[in-house]
């Protein structure tokens, strides 16, 4: 589903991710881990070309996207992204976060983005806030209608950059809650987070990636349970102890 | 003071007649200025050189000259090309010109004032850029941009006085046309001292009064 080949991004100097290699499968959930400022949201952001890759090549169902001449605005309706500050935009309600780009982009039209809107607001249990602005909803409330807004365009792939983040420990819940729901009904998805208890409970695998590398991989129990690398050992230890 | 009230009285709907010149040049002016503005300043944040440079040029040779200068190389050189404007065609494509340059650093501003996560969250939802400017970034910037936009157009109110000098009868030049009529200089000043703060003054309350709701709001 997703491939990553020896993938190097530098911001001028900065060498930020120094050959990543990953492969997701089709309904496969992978979490990354790893310190703040290890490349996680530069790797996610590479995957659907907000950020050029320096170097390396990404595939999309065998669709090399880091190929110039690719139509990136094809490729991007197929990969759904939520960001760490929601991003919702702010001038339009809640249902029409979710049909703009249904509408627009896909053409769809608008009764029946209208009504599918509606059903995502459902999943995420926010159905009673299609006529609320951004500005009116917590943040929990916000990310839940960015998650709707991504699945609008029915993605093969969802990226998940730090959703719970910038929310207050009471409203987590809730979103991991909805992306819970995602995996279990088989989406594809690479979630970069720090909920330790979400990951293992989620994840089909988990890298760790730190200094823009790849450090260790591997299944949540022998992650968590019997990780071998000393970095890897080291932030555990700081990241569960808190 | 030569201040004559019969001579203020009678001024005024002649003044009335050369405000509604000068409403008509500013509106018109402006309202190009903003259309031309928006590319101008589109152009500018482009990554594309040949957008961005011209713009750029445009630009600063506008705001580092003198509009009277703009206005009578568009009035008096350009009929040796074999291009013959009337006075107020000249002074209209002038003053739009001029007003272009500036809107265009306005929507420069406004646009680039915007999170750079809302142009993000539109592209990844597969939005070109240009869907992304127009459903997303231009109608949350316009909003930021309607006060500098008022300004422009109280700023364009006085500077269409410069109109004058091209044979434009606007506010300024029926009352110094009166001046010259009347031999009085404060009556018909007056009263189009009175006119200008008429057409500017609610305007300018207009913008502080969106500038503040904007503040709330955000
Ligand atoms: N646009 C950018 N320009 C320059 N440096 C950047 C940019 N984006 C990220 N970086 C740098 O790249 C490194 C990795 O950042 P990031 O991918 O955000 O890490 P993480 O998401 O794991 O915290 C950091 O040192 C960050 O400062
Ligand atoms: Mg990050």
């Amino acid at each position: 589903m997703i491939k990553v080949v020896n993938l190097h991004k530098k911001f001028k100097n900065l060498h930020v991710l120094k050959g990543i290699n990953l492969e997701v499968k089709k309904g496969e959930v992978l979490v990354i881990i790893g310190p703040s400022g290890g490349g996680k949201s530069t790797l996610l952001r590479c995957i659907n070309r907000l950020e050029e890759p320096t170097e390396g090549e990404i595939y999309i169902d065998g669709i090399k996207i880091t190929d110039p001449k690719i139509d990136i605005n094809k490729i991007r309706q197929k990969v759904g992204m939520v960001f760490q500050l929601f991003n919702l935009f702010p001038h339009l309600t809640a249902l029409e976060n979710i049909t703009l780009a249904p509408i627009k982009v896909k053409k769809i039209d608008p009764k029946i983005a209208k009504e599918k809107a509606y059903d995502l607001l459902r999943r995420v249990g926010l159905q009673d806030k299609a006529n609320s602005y951004p500005s009116q909803l917590s943040g929990g409330q916000q990310q839940r209608i960015a998650i709707a807004r991504a699945l609008a365009m029915e993605p093969e792939v969802m990226l998940f950059d730090e959703p719970t983040s910038a929310i207050d420990p009471e409203m987590t819940k809730e979103v991991l809650d909805v992306i819970r729901e995602l995996a279990h009904d088989g989406m594809t998805m690479i979630i970069a987070t720090h909920e330790m208890g979400f990951a293992r409970e989620v994840a089909h695998r988990i890298i760790f990636l730190d200094q823009g590398q790849i450090v260790e991989e591997g299944s949540p129990k022998e992650f968590f349970e019997n990780p071998k690398e000393e970095r890897t050992i080291e932030f555990l230890s700081k990241i569960l102890s808190v | 003071m030569d201040f004559n009230i019969n001579i203020f009285i009678e001024s005024i709907p002649y003044l009335l007649r050369g405000a509604l010149v000068t409403l008509r040049l500013s509106i018109i002016s402006v309202g190009i200025g903003v259309v031309l503005g928006l590319f101008i300043g589109l152009a500018r944040i482009s990554k594309r050189y040949i957008f961005r440079i011209p713009a750029t040029l445009y630009v600063e040779v506008i705001r580092g000259t003198p509009l009277l200068m703009q206005l009578l190389i568009i009035y008096y050189a350009l009929p040796s090309f074999g291009i013959n404007l009337g006075a107020i065609t000249a002074a209209i494509v002038g003053l739009s010109i001029n007003s272009a340059a500036y809107t265009g650093e306005i929507f420069r501003g406004g646009i680039q004032s915007i999170e750079k996560g809302q142009m993000e969250a539109a592209r990844s939802l597969g939005m070109s850029y240009f869907q992304a400017m127009r459903y997303v970034i231009l109608p949350q910037a316009f909003r930021r941009i309607l006060p500098p936009l008022t300004n422009e157009f109280v700023s364009m109110l006085k500077e269409s006085s410069l109109a004058s000098t091209l044979a434009v009868t606007e506010l300024l030049r029926a009352g110094r046309e009166i001046v010259a009529w009347k031999a009085n200089v404060f009556s018909p000043f007056l009263g189009v001292t009175l006119i200008y703060l008429l057409m500017t003054l609610p305007l300018t309350r207009l913008s502080i009064w969106m500038e503040k709701r904007l503040k709330t709001s955000d």
